[in-house]
Formats: structure tokens, sequence, C-alpha cells
């Protein structure tokens, strides 16, 4: 019993629940793996990976433009990704090698975009560390006032993917049936380019824009790797996000007592969790065969 | 963005040779004239320069050698925009031309102007005198608080390397550099006098900090820093925080266990901007602070007395003071 108590101690350093930045990251993180789950899987089924990459990538140059412009990163991050998201699925590219080459294209600039922000975020204005939150995350950093819209954000994401569930799904798996049964697919797909948009958005407030798709992506691909029914991969996903999230905060809590003074970055310890949990559930997947 | 061009930065105070130079030329070769005209109209006095050529990286020790040198040396300085973060300056390569041509730098060392040592170690000049204000004030490499402008200390030293770096370059004039670095000293002892006053009334003053700028101005006053330190380098050094410290801080303003916030100014992102808020509704003075010194209006001595009168301003009655107006028509 004792010894039960000190283990949990030592995983739960005190005070871990009671620090109010801890408890922001939590709320904001939690709420990102479930809308990034639900998201990610239909992403995923649509091979659609490398555009949410770049979304990421493409968001990140709102991100770093909100410190110019005096606007709230979310802000920035959201609408450079709503736009980027309605401008690739306006360029309605078929053919895959020509949508790689376009999405890797549009996301040079995206970054080139970021690239330009950060240097006037720092030579002309006074926001000194905008290049690690914005690229890597700052979930420490997250204020309390920030919890409520992220959430809403995350909500009209998954609301978005919900009601549009079954042309999604249908459109997802074969596009020429779904207009053969009177789906519009266009405008589903532009759908899930907005809630695609928000989750990268949310995902990058959260790890960083570099990183953002590992969340997005990660326990998704993982979840489909281990059950096949959509509805089941985003409930798995979801479960899978959030112990990634979490545990990556606890752990990023934990390592300041590790190197005395301070932590390792929070995004690194979610990130390798993700990581850690696609190549177990491989060696889970090909051991079974 | 201003800061990178030549032309936006301070020139405090220098010689003009040029009109004597191109006046002799003038007489040499009626061909070069026309040539001459043209760009002598544009260009800067380093053509054809007498007299000495000094550069201070940051303003402030920019102030100090105008301070000494008199009318004996034009000089000028780099690092000039209070509303940047110096840390992430990067040179122009005009600047870099005017650093290799120059006869004495001031620079700070610790990494704060690190792209000055890369430019000194790419030009060779056998004339040119570089002092590293940490290396003046025997302090180690490692020494995690670069901003040594503010120990009191550190100036009265910081001037007398630079009235024997002058003499050594003009030592016809080693008796007038000596008398500046006396009254330079001098100068000093009202900033001094408030400071020690102050820290025998007012000593253990528990004060937080978003970075560590103003450390050393803050122990001077007897003030007990209770952020953590690790805080103020993660601030400082654009790293991620980590969410014990970030409570901690927080703790300090919304326990009311400090009596003021003393930010940088150079350096905010929305964890310095959320420690503002809470200080605000908490009802905590907050004190702004420059890495560099704030101009026109300001000397070395003025801005050192105006920010130790903003924090006694803060402590004892509670004021806040966001920015330093200029000299005059301050609140």
């Amino acid at each position: 019993m004792i010894g039960m108590h000190a283990l949990l101690h030592v995983i739960f350093a005190s005070g871990f629940l009671a620090n109010r930045p801890v408890r922001a990251a939590l709320a904001v993180g939690g709420g990102t793996a479930v809308v990034s789950a639900v998201v990610g899987v239909f992403t995923v089924m649509r091979g659609q990976s490398f555009a949410a990459h770049a979304l990421g990538d493409v968001s990140s140059a709102g991100g770093s433009a909100s410190y110019l412009l005096g606007v709230r990163p979310m802000v920035g991050f959201i609408g450079m990704g709503v736009l980027a998201a309605a401008g690739m699925e306006w360029a309605d590219m078929q053919d895959a090698r020509e949508r790689d080459l376009a999405t890797g294209v549009i996301l040079g600039a995206g970054l080139a975009l970021t690239a330009l922000f950060l240097y006037l975020d720092t030579t002309s204005g006074s926001a000194s560390g905008a290049a690690i939150a914005i690229l890597f995350g700052s979930m420490f950093t997250l204020p309390a006032t920030i919890v409520l819209p992220a959430l809403a954000a995350g909500a009209v994401a998954v609301v978005t993917v919900g009601a549009l569930y079954r042309p999604l799904l249908l459109s997802s798996l074969s596009a020429e049936l779904a207009a053969a049964q009177g789906t519009r697919v266009r405008l589903v797909g532009l759908a899930h380019a907005l809630a695609l948009a928000l989750a990268v958005s949310l995902s990058a407030m959260s790890v960083g824009a570099i990183l953002s798709p590992a969340l997005l992506i990660g326990p998704a691909a993982t979840a489909l790797r281990l059950v096949n029914r959509p509805g089941l991969a985003m409930a798995l996903a979801a479960l899978l996000g959030i112990a990634a999230v979490w545990g990556g905060i606890l752990l990023a809590y934990d390592s300041y007592y590790w190197t005395p003074g301070h932590g390792w970055p929070v995004s690194f310890f979610i990130v390798s969790l993700i990581f850690l949990g696609y190549v177990v559930a491989n060696v889970a997947r090909s051991s079974r065969k | 963005m201003g800061k990178r061009e030549p032309s936006a930065c301070s020139r405090l105070r220098r010689q003009e040779p040029a009109a004597a130079g191109s006046l002799r030329r003038r007489r040499r070769s009626a061909a070069l004239l026309a040539v001459l005209a043209v760009t002598c109209a544009a260009c800067s006095p380093t053509v054809e320069r007498r007299g000495v050529t000094a550069i201070g990286i940051e303003s402030q020790y920019a102030d100090v050698l105008s301070q000494i040198a008199g009318p004996h040396a034009s000089v000028r300085a780099i690092e000039t925009n209070p509303n940047t973060d110096p840390h992430e300056y990067e040179a122009s390569p005009a600047i870099a031309r005017e650093i290799a041509a120059a006869d004495l730098i001031v620079e700070n060392g610790l990494g704060y102007d690190s792209w000055v040592d890369r430019i000194i170690a790419a030009t060779e000049n056998p004339r040119r005198h570089v002092i590293e204000v940490r290396r003046v004030l025997g302090l180690p490499r490692d020494t995690s608080n670069p901003h040594l402008w503010y120990d009191p200390k550190t100036m009265p030293a910081v001037a007398r390397a630079i009235a024997a770096a002058l003499s050594a370059i003009e030592p016809a004039q080693q008796a007038y550099f000596r008398a500046n670095e006396r009254k330079f000293d001098a100068s000093l002892s009202k900033w001094k006098k408030t400071l020690a006053e102050f820290a025998a009334k007012n000593a253990g003053t528990p004060v937080a900090v978003t970075e560590p700028v103003a450390d050393a101005l803050l122990e001077a006053a007897g003030c007990t820093i209770l952020t953590p330190q690790s805080l103020q380098l993660a601030i400082m050094n654009g790293n991620d925080p980590s969410p014990q410290d970030v409570a901690t801080q927080e703790a300090l303003l919304t326990g009311h266990r400090v009596k003021a916030l003393i930010y940088n100014r150079q350096v905010s992102n929305p964890l310095t901007e959320s420690f503002l808020e809470l200080a605000r509704k908490n009802g905590i003075p907050v004190v702004g602070v420059y890495e560099t010194m704030p101009t026109p209006g300001y000397s070395y001595q003025t801005w050192m007395q105006a920010e130790t009168e903003a924090l006694i301003r803060a402590v004892t009655r509670g004021v806040s003071t966001v920015t330093l107006a200029s000299e005059g028509s301050r609140r």
C-alpha cells in the first residue's frame, strides 16, 4: 500500500493537477486529441496526410503573423489554416502525383512566409520566443482564457464531421460511388478540409506547427492498424491521442525534477509517445499474422 | 526593421573631415571632381577620415564612449532600437564594414552580441582595440545574465577601459580622456546614492520579474527577486518554460507576495503578457525596463536614474511606469 502510494507520488509529482498551466494544457491538449482523432481517421482514409502536414506549416504563417498584428496566435493559426484548406480544396487536383507536387510547393511557400513573419516579429517587434512557440509548441504558456475558444473550435470540427459522417465515409472510400449515389462530393470535401484546418490549427497550437501532423495522423493511423471500422477507429484514436498528450504533459512536468530547474519540451514527449504507439501497433499486427 | 539601416541609427557625435578631404583632392585632380561631387554628397564621413572612429555595439556603451572621447572620436551605436529584442539582432553588410574599419569597439560579450566577434575575427585590423565588457569585469564565460550594464559597478570599469584604449590610440589626449573618466564616475554618484538610500530603507523588498534584464539593478537596490531563475532564462532565451515555474510566478502575483512586477519591454510574448495582466488584476504595480537605452533624451546616467525612480515609485507608492518618456516630459 505504501509502495503503491510512493509509486503514484513518483509518477504524479506533487502539485501536478493543481498546477494552472498543466490544467490548461490538459484541457486544450485533450480536446485537440479528440478532434484530431475524429478528423484524422478520415484524413488517413482519404490519403491526405501530406495535405494535413502542409496545412500545419501554412497555418504557422498565420500564427507567426498574429504577433505582428497583435491578435491571439489561435486566430492567426485558424485564419490561415482555413484559407489554405479552402484554396487547396478549390484547386481540386485529382491526379495524386500533381496533388503531391502542388502540396509540397504550397508547404514551402507557407514556411517561407513563416520565416518572414518570425523575422519581422523579432526585428521590428519584441516577440522573443515566437519561433519556438509557433514551430514546436509551448503548451504550458497557453493562457487560461484560450481553453474555451479552443474547445469551441474543436467542437465545430467534430460536429461538422459528425453531421457529414455517412457522405464523408462514402466519398472517402470511393468518390465515384458517392457521386453516383447523389452525394455532393466537392461540398463534402470542402467541409472535411475546413474541419481539417481547425484540427491542424489546434494541433499546431498544442505541439507546434511542425509537429502538428504527428498528433493528427499518428493516433488515427495507429488505430486504423488495429481496427477496421471507422467509428471504432475514431474512438480508439481519441483514446490513444489523449493517452499520448496527457502522458506527454505528465512526463514534461516530471522532467523538471530530472534535470534540476528546467523541464524538457512537452512536444517531444507527446510526439515520442505517438511514435511509440505506432511502432507497437505495427509489431502487434505483424505478429498476429 | 529600422535598426538595420545605418542611417536610422543614432550618430551620437562625429567630426566632419569629409569636406576638408575632398577639397584637397579637388586641387589634385580636376577629373575626380565630378565623381567626388556625386559620391561625397551621399557617402559617410569614413572616406578620408581623421580622428578616431569608435563603435559601441549597444547604445549604452556608445553613450559612455562619447562621454569619455568628447570631440576626439566619432562614435556610433549599432543596437539602438528600444522596441526590439537585442538578443535577436542580425547585422547588415554595411554595419559589418563599419565594424571592420573601426579603431575602437565596445561590445558586451556573453553571447549578447556574438555576431560582432564573427565580424572582428573575419576582418583583420591590427590597429583595432576591442573592449569586451565581460572580460573587463572578469566574469566567467558561462555567466547566465548578460545584461551587465544594470550593475552599478559595470560602467566605471568600462569607462576606465575606454579611457585607456583611447589614450593608446591618441596619446596626446590622455589627460583629457582621464579627466572625462573621472567626471563620468562622479556623475554616477547620484544614482548610486538613490540605490543605497532605497536599499537601506527597503531591504529585502520582494519583487517578480519577467526576464533577468534589470536583475543587477534590483539586487543593488536590495530587492529580493522571487521569480525562479529558470523561468527568467526560459523567457530570455525563448525556450519552453516549465509549468512549475509558470505556476510559481502566477502564485507570486495572485498571492500578493511581491511589491512590483519588473518586466522587460523588449521581450514580450503571450506568457509575459499574461503576467502583466495578472499583475494589473491583482493591483500589483508594474515597471517597464529596457535592454537598450531609450533615445533621444537619455544618457546612461539619467536612464539608470529614471528606472531606479520608477522602481521606487512602484514599491513605495504603488505607481506603475510602463514606458520611460523622454526627459522633461516624465510623469
